[in-house]
């Protein structure tokens, strides 16, 4: 019973759920002070992300992973992503806009793909210089995301691969949907000038 | 004024932090009436008193309790409307393996920590859902399946509802099942398939076949499911199920009492367990589970009166009269008077055998209606066992002719042929297997009407 994913599982949970109390006593002051502290809100979290993240990477990278499939409405996967995200970029002076011609649901594992879109947000607000853009489209029979900053681009392609990626790139592959997998592609160069993130789900 | 504070919500969480966290996040999204429920019973008195309009329910519970686990037995016993929202609230992100495996699920799930903002957000959808579905949940409730259908097969052409096409299509297949066109059900669970191997699609598909007495067809296609979620519990229960109408009780048994163990609490899974144990012969884990669930199962009106035959007959298994007397005797006379037939014949003939005296006059006067009523396959094998043991030939034999000729065959040709052994006949039990297998011959030859 006591596996280490256990082990690391119930940890994690236990840390979530101080956050989660954290988070709410910060929610109380706003109202009570009539503050707003949205920052705070974010940092708590990105904390509790990060520590989903380490163990959904742990997960995935073991042999046996299993992505949960569930039909999600993609338009609605895409505005819970930029309410995670837009205030944030906002305050570091940088807009976050958003495309979603997808009116479909669509197979997929909604947690990760979220979370892995958060990141490339994150990671694109990094080197922006104004601008990220978040887009959703069908393309003869893939679901594609993808995000596209206006910074100086990767500098070298393809990037130098750390966890996040290879955990990405992972998650993307374990989309599979009548013999077709999911795949991942980073480019320079697109409709913004700088990065761009690519996420193709069959 | 936010559209969330006339709801009425009801926050479920075993440690008092997080309770109120939860209730400050609905405060803060315009809730005036939040109520608290500090576990499984107490979440579950609530509801049955008033059904909220929206729950907030944390994935652990304690006292080996899941959220998930109190889902299901809120649908079993039709205390939760389609038109009251249930969102999980869960720090674990296993829970999603779960939602995307299982047939029964909340209407959405959030991970901690979230902002009101997300909750809000959340929130939303499920209403404008559940206004999209609002006339389909209501001839669904009424059973009028000719009705529902025909809305979900509006819905499912509608640009409108487009955004829900896996839910129309997952509730069609339900609503097929629910109103015994097993065959539909089916092609609808093989049509979402096509799309992609979900879990639960491959599960119905097993479920349809099973309800066919396609038996090896629905074997395995849950071999399938259980193989690759084994955190699916109620695909173990049905490919328990399912072995169990092949005759396979000691492997039935032994997938039960392994999901049993991961599922302490869940006296559902336990009743099925014992009749497990039962078929399988194993009478002293019959009667032990079967005493555990009677004693234990604190949910009002969840102890029926079929519980405690069923108690009565493992202790009757394992010969110990005494007790199973006093289970029978201990049924009350307000739920003696509503038994069915199928209670009484059972009732009557553990009773005959526990207590001649009482039992043996009351078995007497059912004896017509046992001769040529349909009965369950429970109460045929009780009826066999009396019947046997009393001498009644003609009685015994009827009930094995009508075992064997039916389509639960499998399921309880060990225990008849053991029972036939146990007074020396096991030659009449095969002269009448002879007689049933001839019979069917010469059925299948006929030519068929009209051909």
């Amino acid at each position: 019973m006591h596996t280490l994913l256990d082990v690391l599982a119930s940890g994690v949970h236990d840390a979530k759920n101080q956050l989660f109390v954290a988070e709410s006593l910060i929610t109380a002051a706003e109202t009570q002070y009539g503050v707003e502290l949205g920052e705070a809100r974010y940092a708590i979290e990105a904390a509790a992300t990060r520590l989903s993240r380490t163990l959904a990477a742990y997960t995935l990278l073991r042999e046996d992973a299993q992505p949960a499939i569930t039909p999600v409405i993609v338009a609605d996967l895409c505005a819970e992503v930029g309410l995670d995200q837009k205030k944030h970029l906002a305050a570091a002076g940088i807009e976050l806009s958003q495309s979603c011609s997808v009116v479909d649901e669509w197979p997929l594992d909604r947690d990760l793909v979220t979370d892995m879109l958060n990141n490339a947000i994150q990671n694109a607000g990094r080197h922006a210089r104004s601008r990220v853009h978040l887009d959703a489209r069908l393309d003869a029979g893939w679901l594609v995301f993808s995000v596209e900053d206006d910074g100086p681009g990767f500098a070298t392609l393809p990037p130098a691969c750390g966890t996040g990626l290879t955990v990405a790139h992972r998650l993307a592959f374990l989309h599979r949907r009548q013999e077709r997998d999911g795949s991942l592609h980073l480019s320079n160069g697109a409709s913004l000038g700088g990065a761009r993130f690519e996420l193709r789900l069959p | 004024m936010s559209q969330y504070a006339k709801k009425r919500f009801l926050v479920i969480d075993d440690q008092p932090q997080a309770r109120d966290a939860l209730r400050t996040i609905a405060q803060t999204i315009g809730a005036f009436a939040v109520e608290f429920a500090t576990n499984y019973q107490d979440a579950i008195y609530r509801i049955r008193n008033n059904v909220p309009d929206i729950i907030l329910c944390d994935y652990v519970l304690g006292e080996g309790r899941s959220g998930q686990q109190l889902l299901e037995e809120l649908r079993r016993f039709n205390l939760l409307a389609d038109e009251s929202i249930f969102m999980m609230v869960t720090g674990e992100q296993s829970y999603e393996q779960v939602v995307s495996a299982v047939e029964l699920v909340p209407d959405d799930y959030i991970i901690k920590p979230f902002s009101p903002d997300k909750l809000v957000l959340r929130l939303d959808r499920i209403m404008a859902k559940k206004e999209f579905f609002k006339e389909y949940y209501q001839e669904k409730r009424k059973k009028e399946y000719a009705a529902a259908l025909a809305i979900l097969e509006a819905q499912r052409n509608s640009e409108a509802g487009r955004p829900y096409r896996f839910e129309i299509l997952r509730q069609r297949a339900e609503v097929l099942l629910n109103s015994g066109d097993s065959e539909g059900a089916e092609q609808a669970y093989r049509g979402i398939l096509e799309n992609y191997e979900f879990p639960w699609a491959r599960a119905g598909v097993a479920r349809s076949l099973h309800r066919q007495n396609k038996l090896s067809e629905a074997r395995s296609e849950i071999d399938r499911v259980v193989a690759s979620t084994p955190h699916f519990f109620d695909a173990a229960d049905l490919k328990a199920n399912i072995c169990m109408a092949q005759g396979e009780h000691a492997e039935a048994q032994q997938i039960l009492d392994d999901v049993a163990k991961k599922t302490p609490r869940n006296y559902q899974r336990k009743r099925l367990l014992a009749e497990a144990a039962t078929l399988n012969g194993d009478t002293e884990t019959a009667c032990a589970i079967m005493a555990d669930v009677v004693a234990n199962d604190t949910m009002p009106g969840a102890v029926t009166p079929e519980d405690r035959l069923a108690l009565a007959r493992s202790q009757v298994d394992a010969n110990d009269l005494i007790s199973a007397e006093k289970s029978l005797v201990g049924l009350k006379e307000s739920e003696m008077q509503n038994l069915d037939l199928d209670a009484q014949a059972s009732y009557a003939a553990l009773l005959a055998i526990s207590s001649p005296g009482r039992g043996k006059p009351r078995f007497a006067g059912l004896r017509p209606a046992m001769m040529s009523a349909q009965l369950a396959t429970n109460s045929r094998l009780d009826i066999l066992r009396s019947a046997l043991a009393l001498g009644d030939h003609e009685l015994a034999d009827h009930q094995a002719k009508a075992l064997l000729e039916g389509e639960e065959a499998k399921r309880s040709f060990g225990a008849m042929r053991k029972q036939y052994a146990l007074h020396g006949r096991e030659q009449d039990f095969r002269n009448i297997q002879k007689r049933v297998a001839l019979k069917r011959i010469h059925h299948d030859e006929a030519p068929k009407p009209g051909a």
